[in-house]
């Protein structure tokens, strides 16, 4: 049944995401700590210089006495392994602490909040630029297998190859470098102008500032979809049943899109997700050549500022993603397999 | 399967390999790149940039951020190139301010419209040594560029370069021909010396400059008695002109030359990639077949492991792990290295599951041979052909993740690569300057690696992978 099917994916994405908190937990423990404690340290000396009233001696024993209580609170004087699985489950709780140096754009300073606000912005750009690569891939790999070796295929196929090492984000620069700078057609970064127009011109700013990065992403990435979709494609283009419909007269563009696109769907949906969640993760660098305050953005800053929890904080939300991405691509791929959805074997 | 049969199978596929275009012209660029990495030094002009490219003084002669040379063939105004002299006429004469002085001359052609960036004049002196500088220029006007005077030399290097050393001593002579009122108006700070130098004399020489052609002659000269004391001594002397445009591909603002660096980043970007992914795709291809040979609880364990790698995002956790440990570049391959194994191992364990059910492996068991015996006897050379198209992609994959981890500041500081370049360039604005030339090159010759191994992987998956293949 599709319903346990789904559930038991879920759990073991979900055990997963665990496991792979507790082993960064596990590997970045040392400088975790030692924020932590330059944390407490720093806590402990801004309410010290609060208090009023006391002789030294009492100031020394009331820092000491806080000091110790802030320690056993963050349990950093229990043994190795409870202080790993401590902070893991703290992370997997989503409790991040808080920040060194970045603030949110209302000024607070809890991880969670500063990656809360950075999130949409990233999925914002990625989702349009996903649906834009999907659509322009399917329509171009389906060409391709219509014709192999034919003269659409072969030139496709070298210009894919021709961008199959390109970074993205340099790609990004030189379109900054054209559109920006020499064109000037576009902002050169940043989500929205300054001042930020309000309503409906808020949408149109909006629109303005994502079409180079949007254009960059379709632009190195629908040419591989295409490319798996047109292998994909080909194999089936030879089944029986292919050439049986061709033969009874049934319309080329209702074979392409009706028969042969409905049993591929499930490894191209597949293979489309799986090579959009590796661009996802590329995406960490290109978000920063155009100043995109989301996610990846974030990793920049934070390297930069040397911000260790914002840092781990970020880690676990995208290793969240890209484990949300997986799973949801499994529950597609037994959505659209009927052998699945009713329980037989894949 | 024996060496003949492995030798003969490599010539069946180079027959078949042949016949791919795009495969032969990626070969072709990646043995251009390897007689590039091997003959080194026959192409860097600044032979010493691999330990250098971080000491600033190494790049100090230089000019800051001049375009390639070649720019002058599309610019209407030429702009300067750099050029250097090292033998100066040596000549004795007599002069009314020292008496008798020795003269070095160093002839200068200027035929360009933009002028040269610096005029730097090096040598290496021992004892006590006074220098008297001066430009004489085509027009007949001499001038005064400024007086060395160094004491206590050893063999140490002397260095004078007109825009920093003969700024004043350029503005005396402006003073003899513009008037006051121009000198006031213009901002000092903002003319170059060498643009004076190289410009027509004139009232408004401040403010609408032309060049002025031709001969010029840089006397340096040495009154004859320091030189008669046999302790002082000027040797190696030498001059070189700063272009406004410089080498192949121009400099950065560190003065460094592009060309150099990139020929220099070219050896690692191939070591990075090739290591990275013929280690990383031998582990798999191995890891996939032990899982398939073995299968029961090694299977699933092992399964289980391969499905933690798979999950995690790679390039944000090498981000995180280079921001905290600050590895080297070996530590950085092989992190790569832990996260790339995983591509090959899903499609070699589905192929060796089948592999492991011909009737030769249960013939090889029943003649006794050892499990390990069969695996790299017997299923290995079989599966290793499939692996070398999947090493030729993964390798544009390691380069750009290097390149990306560079680009962040994460880069090994000790070697040159192209994402460091495109770092500092990051760094320093190039986009918003219009460096071009700074931030074209590394990315298109990152692209240019990917490409060459497209070429070449895609090639070799068409021909063992038959199914692909274009009817």
């Amino acid at each position: 049944m599709y319903k346990w099917y789904a559930l038991k994916r879920i759990l073991r994405g979900v055990f997963m995401y665990a496991l792979l908190m507790f082993l960064f937990s596990l590997l970045f423990n040392q400088v975790n700590e030692q924020t932590q404690r330059s944390q407490i340290n720093e806590q402990v000396k801004m309410e010290s210089s609060r208090l009023r009233n006391l002789k030294p001696d009492q100031l020394v024993a009331w820092r000491d006495n806080r000091m110790s209580q802030l320690t056993t609170m963050y349990k950093l004087d229990r043994p190795l392994g409870e202080r790993v699985l401590f902070r893991a489950v703290n992370t997997i709780t989503f409790k991040f602490g808080r920040s060194t140096i970045i603030k949110s754009s209302k000024g607070e300073q809890d991880v969670l909040s500063i990656l809360m606000e950075a999130l949409p912005r990233t999925m914002m750009l990625f989702s349009s630029a996903i649906v834009l690569e999907l659509v322009f891939g399917v329509w171009l790999g389906l060409k391709k297998a219509q014709k192999p070796g034919g003269r659409l295929d072969k030139s496709t196929s070298f210009v894919t190859m021709i961008i199959y090492g390109m970074p993205s984000w340099w790609l990004g620069m030189m379109l900054i470098l054209l559109f920006v700078y020499v064109l000037k057609l576009f902002p050169s970064g940043g989500v929205n102008s300054v001042p930020t127009p309000e309503g409906f011109m808020f949408v149109l700013d909006r629109l303005w500032h994502m079409i180079l990065p949007i254009m960059t992403l379709v632009f190195l990435g629908f040419w591989s979809l295409a490319f798996v979709i047109r292998n994909l494609v080909l194999g089936i283009l030879q089944e029986d049943y292919i050439m049986s419909a061709r033969a009874r007269g049934v319309p080329e563009n209702k074979v392409l899109f009706g028969h042969t696109l409905r049993t591929a769907a499930p490894p191209i949906v597949t293979m489309a997700l799986l090579s959009l969640l590796a661009s996802l993760s590329g995406a960490i660098i290109f978000e920063g050549i155009f100043s995109w305050p989301g996610l990846g953005n974030l990793y920049w800053v934070a390297v930069q500022q040397n911000d260790i929890p914002v840092l781990m904080g970020d880690l676990a939300i995208t290793t969240g993603i890209y484990q949300a991405g997986l799973v949801f691509l499994d529950l597609i791929y037994g959505f659209l397999d009927p052998r699945i959805k009713v329980g037989g074997k894949a | 399967m024996s060496m003949k049969d492995f030798t003969y199978r490599l010539g069946e596929f180079w027959a078949d390999f042949r016949k791919e275009t795009s495969g032969l012209i990626g070969l072709g660029i990646l043995a251009l790149c390897v007689v590039v990495v091997l003959a080194e030094p026959l192409f860097l002009p600044y032979s010493d940039v691999n330990g250098n490219w971080r000491n600033i003084s190494y790049w100090e002669d230089n000019p800051q951020a001049a375009p390639p040379a070649w720019t002058n063939l599309f610019a209407k105004e030429k702009s300067a190139t750099t050029s250097r002299y090292k033998s100066p006429v040596v000549t004795d004469e007599d002069d009314p301010e020292f008496g008798a002085v020795r003269v070095y001359t160093f002839k200068y052609g200027y035929k360009f419209d933009k002028a040269p960036l610096d005029i730097i004049l090096r040598a290496k002196g021992t004892g006590m040594l006074f220098m008297n500088i001066s430009i004489e220029r085509p027009d007949g006007e001499s001038v005064f560029l400024g007086q060395v005077y160094q004491d206590g030399l050893d063999g140490d290097p002397i260095r004078f370069a007109v825009e920093t050393d003969a700024r004043s001593a350029v503005y005396e002579f402006i003073r003899n021909f513009a008037s006051d009122e121009a000198i006031s108006n213009s901002d000092s700070s903002n003319v170059k010396p060498t643009d004076i130098i190289f410009s027509k004399a004139g009232e408004n020489m401040l403010s609408a400059r032309e060049p002025l052609k031709g001969e010029y002659l840089v006397r340096i000269k040495i009154p004859a008695s320091i030189l008669e004391d046999g302790t002082n001594t000027i040797e190696d002397l030498r001059l070189l002109v700063t272009g406004r445009v410089s080498g192949v591909l121009g400099t950065d603002t560190a003065k460094r030359d592009l060309y150099s660096g990139i020929i220099a980043g070219l050896k690692w970007a191939l070591f990075i990639g090739l290591v990275t992914s013929v280690i990383s795709v031998l582990v798999g291809v191995m890891y996939g077949i032990i899982c398939a040979y073995f299968g029961g609880l090694t299977d699933t364990l092992m399964s289980f492991v391969f499905e933690v790698f798979v999950s995690m995002p790679m390039l944000p956790i090498l981000i995180v792990l280079s921001a905290i440990f600050k590895p080297s570049i070996w530590i950085i391959i092989g992190s790569m290295i832990v996260f790339y194994w995983v591509g090959p191992v899903k499609t070699v364990r589905s192929m060796a599951l089948q592999i492991k059910e011909e009737t030769y492996i249960e013939a090889a068991k029943a003649l006794g041979s050892g499990k390990w015996r069969i695996i790299f006897k017997h299923m290995a050379p079989l599966l290793l052909p499939y692996s070398f198209a999947n090493m030729a992609l993964s390798v544009p994959g390691a380069i750009v993740a290097e390149s990306s981890l560079s680009l962040l500041g994460l880069g090994d500081p000790s070697i040159i690569t192209w994402g460091q370049i495109l770092h500092d360039a990051q760094l320093s604005g190039a986009t918003l300057n219009g460096l071009w030339w700074w931030i074209v090159p590394p990315g298109l010759f990152i692209a240019l690696m990917g490409m060459t191994f497209a070429f070449l992987g895609f090639a070799m998956d068409k021909i063992l992978h038959p199914k692909l293949r274009t009817r």
